[in-house]
Parts: structure tokens; C-alpha cells; sequence
């Protein structure tokens, strides 16, 4: 299949990534490469996914400590009192343009 | 006269022996590995950061405890060097990505919690591709490494700088992750060995996530030996990974010099003359000659869905890692982008600023190929052929005990020669992707040199926790190539 540029911006706008429009022309052509060499699945012949891991078990579920606290949040780029800090939450970016 | 080995040139289980005999210190191998270092260091630039002063401490510490009586473990005073996606604690981690700038691991990944534990001295961080994505270390936004047989070339990726000091001898031995072949593919190109085991076999509590349904943590040592030893320090059941098994660790050590007579190796059929050419064909056609030579019985297996492993590969390998990577989002660590007066702009911006080229691509590829319209199309289709695949390998090893294939369709390429076609740069993950998928544990073991004198390598594949067996073909078929890792570090003016 032919990926557009539209798609590549719908696309992009899920996956939380802005392009230049230069880097944009250059991804579309990338990305249209690879999928069409993705497209030769089509000619195979799939079977029924087997979606389990043999030998892989999953363990019991049981409650432990986590990291704590202060070692977690002193990788963050920005927080008080022991929270996360982040801007104001409403506005920005583009999602109203994904259908 | 024969000159005495230096002490950087040993192999992993003879200084462990020597220092545990205290034949040897600890202190002194790791400043003979230094010394080492110092001197190949600016010619290959295999690490983000060399950890000396720690180092040595720590090995001051092992000679201590053995001084005291005690006993280290079976790794006592051997450096060993780790990618950086393998978590450190009070470590820099960084993925070789500018997202995780100023990230410090809070906590140490179990299998480098068992190195410790055995008595290892870790040394410092390797280089690598953006988040494990690559095929030549190109994908680092922080330095070029360069292939110690020749300066000019690739490493090889993901784990080029893992493999790069191994080959240079900087450490005996270093620790990559392999995810489509990440591992096999860079110790090929470097001619050393490389080990990714059966899904499941290593914890990878602490390896930074690309694809969950295939990464695996493994070894990259000098000789077969070497990596099996390293592979049973940090193999076994971990209750913080859910998906590591609880099968039994085996004795990797115990029959490994038993020979190949008596195993069946699998040919694969569709790896035609077509794949290969010149001197990487030559010696495909030589390696089973060594092969059967050493008394193994060569049978024919048939694996027609070989060709779709790449685009299964890009695939499902994408999809996950755009799904683990969605984490990225200057909010919890790494880079924040200054620019964000809001929430959702901080995503896009953190996220566009500190991801590199081949990542972004990646992260497009796979929210493409899970997106509404196309996941059918595509991440199902991918899947069905996938369990094709599996049902091939399942039946090949009905035949064949072990099966065989090149590691790479080439020997190292040149730096820059495939950075700007993605494509290219994947198809180099032809032969390494199928295992991954399958979850098969697969050595690459050095089968000889090219006609530019780079290292070309035999992929041995077994069935899941059929390690034992892997490395016992590996080893047989190591002592029959009889190949030395000498390289040359020629080639400084080629770029």
C-alpha cells in the first residue's frame, strides 16, 4: 500500500511525535519502503496465533514493596511535596484532528 | 620461547580460576583490562563511561574477601563490561538516547545483581543503538564505535559496543540484550562469540524494554566456554520478571566438550546460494564441511516461511516497542522539553526533541501497524505468519537436534554505508530475527574470515532451554574452525 502524508501526520499525532515538514517528506518515503516490504505477509500463508509462550509461566500475584518514593521521584524532572509536577493539563497538541 | 599471555588476554574461567587460587589478584587483572582499555579505547570508543576508580575498588574488595578465605564466586575478579540498557544502581542509564539525560537506575537489573554476586568487577557502560534499535551502533546519539578488525567498519548493533570491547580486549567479557539479534549480530562482525537464550531463560528485570515478546539478555565472551559459564551465573527464575521460567538452570559446563558425533544439525533448506555470496558463501559451504568432518550427521530441514522473518520482525518488534516506549513522556524522568506550556505539548515536545531518527521511525512503523484500520492488515497478519514460522522450526527439530545458518548474510560494513536506507540496515537482521521470534536460544560462534579479513560467523540454534546442547554443537564446532580473535585495528584513516 501507498502511505500518504496525510496519514503519516495521523499517524504521527498517535504516536505523540511532531515532525519538520523536511523530516515528515523523508519519513513518508522511508516508511512507504518498508511497508511495502512488510506487504510481502500478503502472500503468506498465516496459521491460528498460539498468543501463550511455551515454557513461560506466568507467577502468582503477590503483593511486595515497590521502589519508594524519593528514589522514584529523584529521576523527575519536576515535582513538590512528593508528586509528579507537570503543566497545566488542559490544551495543546492536536487530537481533534485524528478521526 | 613463547611469551606468557597478558593478563587482559585470559580467558573468563582462567582468571576466575587464578584469582580464586590467588595465583593472580583481582587488582591486577582489572589494571592489565584498564591499561588495556586505555590503549584501544580511543581507536574503537566501545563505551559511554568507564567506571576506574569503582572498579578498582571493587577489586581491591574481592582480593580482601579472598585474603579473608572467602570465596567471590565463579566470576571472582573477571571484568566485565554492560550495555546501557542494563540497569546499574546509582548508575547513568542511558540507552545511548537523549531522552534519558540525567536518568540515574534506582535499582540493579537481576542478571547484573548475579554478576555481582559471582564475584564479577563491572568496568563500565557500552555504547549501543538508541534503545537497542540497529544493526551497526550507528543509532548511538553519542558516539560512533568502530569494528576492532577494521576501524572503518560498523560493530555491528545493537550491542556494538559490548561486542567491540570483547574483540579489542578491553574486557574478557560483556553483556548485550538481543531482541532480533542484538547480540548475535555485533559479536559475528566483531568475531567473538554471542549468546541469546531461550525467551524466558534470563530475567530482564532492569533491561530497559524495546520488544517484550523477544528481548533477552545474553553474554558476549572470547570462547564458547566463557559464555556458557557467564549464561549460567545469570540464568534462572526471578520473581520480579513474570515472564522468566522456572525451568532448571542446567550444567552448561558439564558435557560441553562432549563433541558434535551423534548430533543431527539442521541445514536449512531455503537458505540458498541466493542469500550469500563470495567469501560469506564460501564459508557457509565450509562451516559444514567442519561440521560433518567433526562427526556431525547434516540433515535437511525446511523452514519456507525463512524469507518473511524480517518483515514479521519489523512488525511485531515495532508495535511493542511503541507500546513500551509510550512511557517516554517528560514527565516521570528523562529529558522535559522547556518549551511546554501544557500537558500534551509536553509529550510531542519531550518526546520529538529526545528520540532519535531511527527510533521515531521504529515508534511510527508500529503505531501504524496497531493503529485501527491496519492492525488487522498487518500486527495480525504478522502474527499468523509468525506461528507458521514456529510450526517450521518445531518441526525442523523433530529432525535435528540443532540447526544451523549464517549469522549475518555479510561481514561488517563500512560506517555509513547503510544509515540512510532503514531497509538495508534491517535486512542484515535476515538470519538472527527467526530465533528471536521463536524464542530459540542460538549462539554465534566465529567460522572464519572474509577476503578483506573480517570476521564471518555460524548461528546454532536449539530448541527452547536446549542450551546445553547449543553450546555443546557451538564448542565442538569452535575447536573445528580453530579461529583466533586477533584483530588488526587497521583502517584509523578510513573515516
Amino acid at each position: 500500500m501507498a502511505l500518504t502524508h496525510e496519514e503519516v501526520r495521523k499517524i504521527a499525532t498517535l504516536a505523540r511525535l511532531r515532525f519538520t515538514p523536511e523530516e515528515e517528506a523523508r519519513l513518508t518515503g522511508q516508511l512507504a519502503r518498508i511497508v511495502d516490504y512488510i506487504d510481502q505477509l500478503q502472500t503468506y500463508e498465516g496459521a491460528e496465533p498460539d498468543l501463550g509462550s511455551e515454557g513461560v509461566h506466568e507467577s502468582e500475584d503477590q503483593p511486595a514493596e515497590c521502589l519508594p518514593r524519593e528514589k522514584f521521584l529523584a529521576n523527575a524532572p519536576a515535582s513538590l511535596d512528593g508528586f509528579l509536577l507537570v503543566p497545566e493539563v488542559k490544551g495543546g497538541g492536536n487530537d481533534d484532528d485524528v478521526a | 620461547m613463547t611469551m606468557s599471555p597478558e593478563l587482559w588476554e585470559l580467558a573468563v574461567e582462567e582468571i576466575a580460576g587464578r584469582v580464586r587460587a590467588r595465583e593472580v589478584s583481582a587488582s591486577e587483572v582489572l589494571e592489565s583490562c584498564l591499561d588495556r582499555t586505555a590503549k584501544v579505547e580511543p581507536l574503537v570508543a566501545a563505551y559511554l563511561e568507564v567506571f576506574e576508580d569503582e572498579a578498582r575498588e571493587r577489586a581491591a574488595e574481592i582480593d580482601r574477601r579472598l585474603a579473608a578465605g572467602e570465596d567471590p564466586g565463579r566470576l571472582a575478579g573477571v571484568p566485565v563490561a554492560l550495555k546501557d540498557n542494563l540497569s546499574l544502581e546509582g548508575h547513568a542509564l542511558t540507552c545511548a538516547s537523549r531522552i534519558l539525560a540525567g536518568y540515574v537506575a534506582p535499582y540493579t537489573a537481576t542478571a547484573v545483581a548475579r554478576l555481582l554476586a559471582a564475584g564479577a568487577v563491572l568496568v563500565g557502560r557500552n555504547n549501543m543503538d538508541e534503545f537497542a534499535m540497529g544493526s551497526s551502533c550507528e543509532n548511538s546519539a553519542f558516539q560512533r564505535t568502530r569494528n576492532p578488525w577494521h576501524l572503518g567498519a560498523v560493530p555491528g548493533g545493537s550491542s556494538g559496543g559490548p561486542a567491540a570491547a570483547v574483540a579489542a580486549g578491553s574486557v574478557p567479557l560483556a553483556f548485550g540484550s538481543d531482541t532480533g539479534g542484538s547480540i548475535r549480530q555485533p559479536a559475528a562482525l566483531c568475531g567473538v562469540v554471542g549468546v541469546k537464550p531461550t525467551y524466558g531463560r534470563v530475567s530482564r528485570y532492569g533491561l530497559v524494554a524495546f520488544a517484550s515478546s523477544t528481548d533477552q539478555i545474553g553474554p558476549i565472551a572470547r570462547n564458547v566456554r566463557d559464555a556458557a559459564l557467564a549464561l549460567e551465573v545469570i540464568a534462572g527464575a526471578d520473581p520480579h520478571d513474570a515472564t522468566c521460567a522456572a525451568e532448571p538452570v542446567g550444567d552448561y559446563l558439564a558435557e560441553i566438550d562432549r563433541g558434535i558425533a551423534g548430533l543431527k544439525v539442521g541445514v536449512i533448506r531455503e537458505i540458498g546460494d541466493a542469500a550469500l555470496s563470495g567469501a560469506a558463501a564460501r564459508n557457509w559451504r565450509q562451516s559444514l564441511d567442519r561440521l560433518a568432518a567433526a562427526g556431525a550427521e547434516l540433515v535437511e530441514v525446511s523452514v519456507p516461511s525463512l524469507d518473511a522473518a524480517v518483515a514479521i520482525y519489523y512488525v511485531i518488534a515495532t508495535s511493542e516497542a511503541s507500546a513500551n516506549l509510550a512511557r517516554f513522556d517528560g514527565v516521570r524522568y528523562g529529558h522535559r522539553s522547556e518549551q511546554a506550556d501544557n500537558l500534551i505539548d509536553l509529550y510531542f515536545d519531550s518526546r520529538s526533541e529526545g528520540f532519535g531518527p531511527e527510533v521515531k521511525r521504529r515508534i511510527m512503523l508500529g503505531t501504524f501497524a496497531l493503529s485501527s484500520g491496519y492492525y488487522k492488515a498487518y500486527y495480525g497478519r504478522a502474527r499468523g505468519v509468525l506461528e507458521r514460522m514456529r510450526q517450521e522450526l518445531a518441526t525442523a527439530f523433530e529432525r535435528a537436534d540443532v540447526v544451523v545458518t549464517p549469522t549475518t548474510p555479510t561481514a561488517a560494513f563500512r560506517l555509513g554505508e547503510k544509515v540512510d536506507d532503514p531497509l538495508a540496515m534491517y535486512l542484515s537482521d535476515v538470519f538472527t530475527t527467526p530465533a528471536s521470534l521463536v524464542g530459540l536460544p542460538t549462539v554465534a560462534v566465529p567460522s572464519g574470515l572474509d577476503d578483506e579479513g573480517l570476521p564471518l560467523s555460524l548461528q546454532i540454534m536449539g530448541r527452547p532451554f536446549g542450551e546445553a546442547t547449543v553450546f555443546r554443537a557451538s564448542r565442538a564446532f569452535e575447536r573445528a574452525a580453530g579461529f583466533a580473535v586477533a584483530p588488526s585495528f587497521r583502517g584509523a584513516e578510513a573515516g
